[in-house]
């Protein structure tokens, strides 16, 4: 047993390194390290060898990475500080809704895109199969657009506050349209997206609800040479033609 | 950052001795608010390392591209959970990082093996070899690489750097797994020791 022990122990180094094999191997040394201080703390000094080398290692990634990071992380919802589990606070009960638990859907939904777009906001607002399918085929879309192989990212204020986020994906003629702290509206009247080009001006679709500022990825197709991307506020559901001045003026490199 | 936030000052009183390690600790904190700026500061200091050490595994650049991707999303997705009592902000991600190049390399060992041939025609080593000694970092982890012994050397590098788990480093160094676990265990001790970790 002291020698199963000892054994168990000189494989700190490996664990560190990510050396041991998946499974029952690893999980056992994990096992290993609750129990004994000593290893969690050699672990943990391994581990900043480690980052000394993955920092010796250090290279420049292609300029678009950033782009597409940071395009990515505003479509994309943390996790809350705490480890959720089943057992739900009791002062949430007044409020019975349960949350779409969306991380199982999450791996197969995105399984394929370079991107991992946890929830995307749609999910959280969703409360019927028809509109979780809507939700689940325009996430994918979503994830194709943000794993396109170029993409640009863009971002504007307009002209009456909050900025306007665009994911363009110029060869997929595609972008994604996020705002944050945008005014808010009174009722029966919406933000609409447009994109104005030299011979005709489309809608390119309605801004959702707004949740904590923000309004969740509009999909927008059809983007062509030459488009600028508008907003105006139109009363609801939204007009064939712009009747405001828009808000927003982001000419879209295509 | 900001003086009056209690959360931020709770994360000052971790002790922190490597440069600017505690920086990035409050820079996560704030990242795990939903603070995109903070977000854009730790993508700026710590892409490099991460893209750099996911290249070194993988060796492909594309399928390098997309693990780091996965990786700088999940700092941001998962901020909240990050906790300074298990080691810096750079560790964390950094773990993050390699085990997510790990995974990748076991998912799709026929593939990676395939590419690695190829990667390796593509990427002279120079190459590599050449960024890594630009960095102040590098030079400093190639000293105390240099102190370790030959097998101890090969085995971390092989191990770390090469992805390889220690089985196959104990195969490729013809040696037995009781000594290429205690081998990388001691070498990682001197360099902990080299490297001032405490």
């Amino acid at each position: 047993m002291k020698l199963f022990r000892r054994d168990l122990h000189s494989l700190s180094g490996a664990y560190a390194l990510d050396a041991l094999a998946h499974g029952a191997e690893s999980e056992r040394f994990a096992r290993h390290l609750n129990r004994c201080s000593s290893c969690s703390s050699e672990v943990r000094e391994f581990r900043e060898v480690a980052t000394a080398m993955a920092f010796a290692a250090a290279t420049e990634p292609p300029p678009e990475l950033r782009d597409r990071v940071l395009a990515a992380a505003t479509l994309t919802r943390q996790l809350p500080p705490e480890v959720t589990s089943h057992a739900r606070p009791r002062r949430a009960r007044g409020r019975a809704r349960a949350r779409v638990p969306w991380l199982p859907w999450l791996s197969g939904v995105v399984a394929t895109a370079a991107v991992v777009v946890a929830v995307l906001f749609g999910y959280a607002q969703a409360h019927t199969e028809q509109e979780l399918n809507q939700a689940r085929a325009q996430n994918q879309a979503i994830a194709a657009v943000l794993s396109a192989p170029q993409v640009k990212l863009l971002s504007q204020a307009t002209t009456k506050g909050g900025v306007a986020t665009v994911v363009l994906a110029a060869d997929r003629h595609q972008m994604v349209v996020t705002t944050n702290g945008l005014p808010a509206l009174p009722t029966g009247k919406v933000y609409q997206l447009w994109l104005i080009g030299t011979t005709r001006t489309v809608s390119a679709g309605l801004l959702p609800a707004a949740t904590s500022g923000r309004t969740g990825p509009v999909l927008a197709s059809g983007v062509v040479k030459g488009d600028t991307l508008g907003l105006t506020v139109e009363p609801a559901p939204g007009t064939a033609h712009p009747t405001t001045t828009s808000i927003l003026v982001l000419p879209l490199p295509v | 950052m900001n003086p009056s936030d209690s959360d931020a000052s709770r994360f000052r009183s971790v002790p922190t001795d490597r440069r600017g390690e505690r920086d990035l600790d409050d820079l996560l904190v704030h990242v795990a608010r939903g603070d995109q700026v903070a977000f854009e500061t730790l993508y700026d200091r710590l892409a490099g390392p991460v893209y750099g050490v996911i290249r070194r595994v993988l060796k492909d650049p594309s399928q390098s591209e997309e693990v780091a991707q996965e990786v700088l999303l999940e700092v941001w997705r998962t901020a909240a959970r990050f906790d300074p009592a298990l080691g810096g902000a750079a560790t964390w991600v950094m773990t993050i990082a390699h085990r997510r190049a790990i995974d990748r390399v076991r998912s799709t060992i026929a593939a990676a093996e395939r590419e690695h041939k190829m990667a390796q025609i593509d990427t002279p080593h120079d190459e590599v070899a050449e960024a890594v000694e630009a960095s102040l970092d590098a030079e400093r982890v190639q000293r105390c690489l240099g102190g370790l012994t030959e097998i101890q050397r090969e085995a971390i590098t092989l191990a770390y750097y090469g992805g390889h788990s220690y089985r196959q480093v104990a195969e490729l160094l013809n040696v037995t797994l009781g000594a290429v676990k205690t081998r990388i265990r001691d070498g990682l001790i001197r360099m902990r020791d080299c490297l001032g970790v405490s």
